[in-house]
């Protein structure tokens, strides 16, 4: 199998990102692929915290670009999943510590090692962004069934495709069925009709979600809780598995299966 | 692959794929400044880059490697993204399709849905196939036809014609703006939503009529 780089991002912050990553960089791991995640958030970095590995970091992906470390000096490995490794960025330095050609020069070394390098992005449309997309050929957009974090994901979305990058597919986060039932909260087949674009997964809002980034320890790790499950599924069908989506008890016209018949086969 | 496409007045209308990762951009002109010398020769160029979004960085290098060299002149750079628009504005380029034929007003027919931070402006009448997202923006000196859904911004009439109308499939949008007059849908606002309907200013107010498609 070729080696595929996918960049995690969402344009609005806030949306689990970098919760994201952790989750699926471990899923990846669990299922036997050999991974590497990414903090491509200069100065605000968090992936390590989120994938309990803060107190391992030596050095970072900037000391790597400034030639005071090779870049295998910066892989940290989960010690709790095998395959599974990460590098961090740096929390001193700003979004410039990093050019897009080197971006791409990083992922193209990492390609000769790990099956999957998945990269955190920084939210924002500016240079940090473009910078962690820079080596990605897929990506992963992150949005929360809000009008602001589709309105940004959409924007999100437009310039992945006008820098090339495909497939472009969707995960809406935090879903919460009772307040869609109430129509409180877009659904996920309004958030896609507005994005049309394939959806990948959808992650119930589960408290477990938060005890586990706080504690360091990604969900897919070990939790049978139906976020930890919606994080595997998405993994699982990034390797191409095809994986029925969870019922989140959410109201659509023509039932679950109505929905998901509208799901799929969303064209631009 | 760019594709070339003659136009009237001799036009050349240089399409380059939204899917084209920049870092080919180089050697797709390139390949266009060897094998379409011939075409290029006087004509006047359209560079049609979708929503494709354009740095300061790739406008030069376009500028220097293939606008310079081939000796064409660059009639428009078309980008449908805000944000190069405005690049492309401040340093004097056109960003308007130019006129064709002795009309100044045509239709500029756009099959495609607009995205978040996506703009068109022409000077003609707009028909889009696809939805106007939340946050993108449409300006044009006639009326706006929106087949999709209108969630965004769209102003018609926007050299002060007030005889413009939008007509819009699926109506979204809280805002339209005709000539020189702004109508706001309020929010609690329901009868429009969602149905195809015909803006026009009539009496100096802006009018939302419900259409009959």
């Amino acid at each position: 199998m070729a080696p595929r780089v996918i960049v995690v991002t969402s344009g609005k912050g806030g949306v689990g990102k970098t919760t994201t990553t952790a989750n699926i960089a471990t899923a990846l791991a669990v299922m036997g692929n050999k991974v590497v995640a990414i903090d491509g958030d200069v100065g605000l970095r968090n992936l390590d915290v989120v994938m309990g590995l803060e107190n391992r970091i030596v050095y970072t992906l900037i000391d790597a670009l400034e030639g005071n470390c090779r870049l295998n000096q910066t892989l940290i490995r989960d010690k709790r999943t095998e395959n599974l490794y990460m590098i961090p960025t740096a929390q001193s330095k700003t979004k410039d510590a990093v050019s897009s050609d080197q971006m791409v020069k990083v992922c193209d070394d990492l390609k000769h090692e790990f099956d999957y390098i998945l990269i955190d992005s920084p939210a924002g449309i500016e240079a940090g962004f473009k910078n962690a997309s820079a080596g990605a050929e897929e990506a992963l957009v992150v949005t929360t069934p809000d009008v602001s974090a589709v309105r940004d994901a959409d924007r999100i979305i437009g310039l992945l495709e006008s820098m090339g990058k495909s497939p472009i597919r969707l995960i809406v986060n935090r879903i919460r069925p009772h307040m869609v039932k109430r129509g409180d909260m877009l659904g996920v087949s309004d958030v896609l009709d507005i994005l049309a674009i394939d959806l990948i997964g959808m992650v119930p809002d589960d408290e477990s979600v938060f005890t586990s980034s706080s504690k360091g320890e990604p969900l897919t790790l070990s939790s049978d809780t139906q976020a930890a499950a919606a994080f595997r599924n998405i993994a699982s069908r990034l390797t191409g598995n095809d994986v029925p989506f969870i019922n989140l008890d959410e109201p659509q016209g023509g039932g679950f299966f109505g929905f998901l018949k509208k799901t799929f086969g969303h064209g631009r | 692959m760019i594709k070339l496409k003659g136009m009237p007045n001799s036009i050349v209308r240089c399409v380059v794929p939204e899917d084209m990762p920049s870092s080919e951009l180089p050697s797709a002109f390139g390949g266009i400044l060897e094998k379409g010398a011939s075409l290029l020769q006087g004509a006047r160029l359209v560079l049609d880059f979708g929503g494709r979004s354009l740095s300061g960085d790739v406008i030069f290098r376009l500028l220097s490697d293939f606008v310079w060299p081939s000796g064409v002149s660059v009639a428009a750079w078309i980008t449908y993204d805000a944000a190069s628009q405005d690049v492309l504005k401040r340093a004097g380029f056109h960003i308007s399709e130019p006129s064709i034929g002795s009309s100044p007003a045509s239709t500029l027919a756009l099959q495609r849905s607009l995205r978040s931070g996506q703009r068109v402006e022409y000077r003609g009448d707009v028909v889009i196939s696809g939805h106007v997202n939340d946050g993108a923006e449409v300006l044009a000196s006639g009326s706006i036809t929106v087949l999709g859904r209108l969630s965004g911004l769209v102003h018609a009439g926007y050299e002060g014609d007030e005889s413009a109308v939008v007509v819009a499939r699926c109506m979204e949008a809280t805002q339209v703006r005709i000539g020189g007059r702004i109508g706001s849908v309020e929010k609690d606002e329901t009868s429009c939503r969602g149905k195809n309907v015909i803006v026009s200013v009539r009496d100096g107010a802006v009018l939302i009529e419900i259409g009959s498609l």
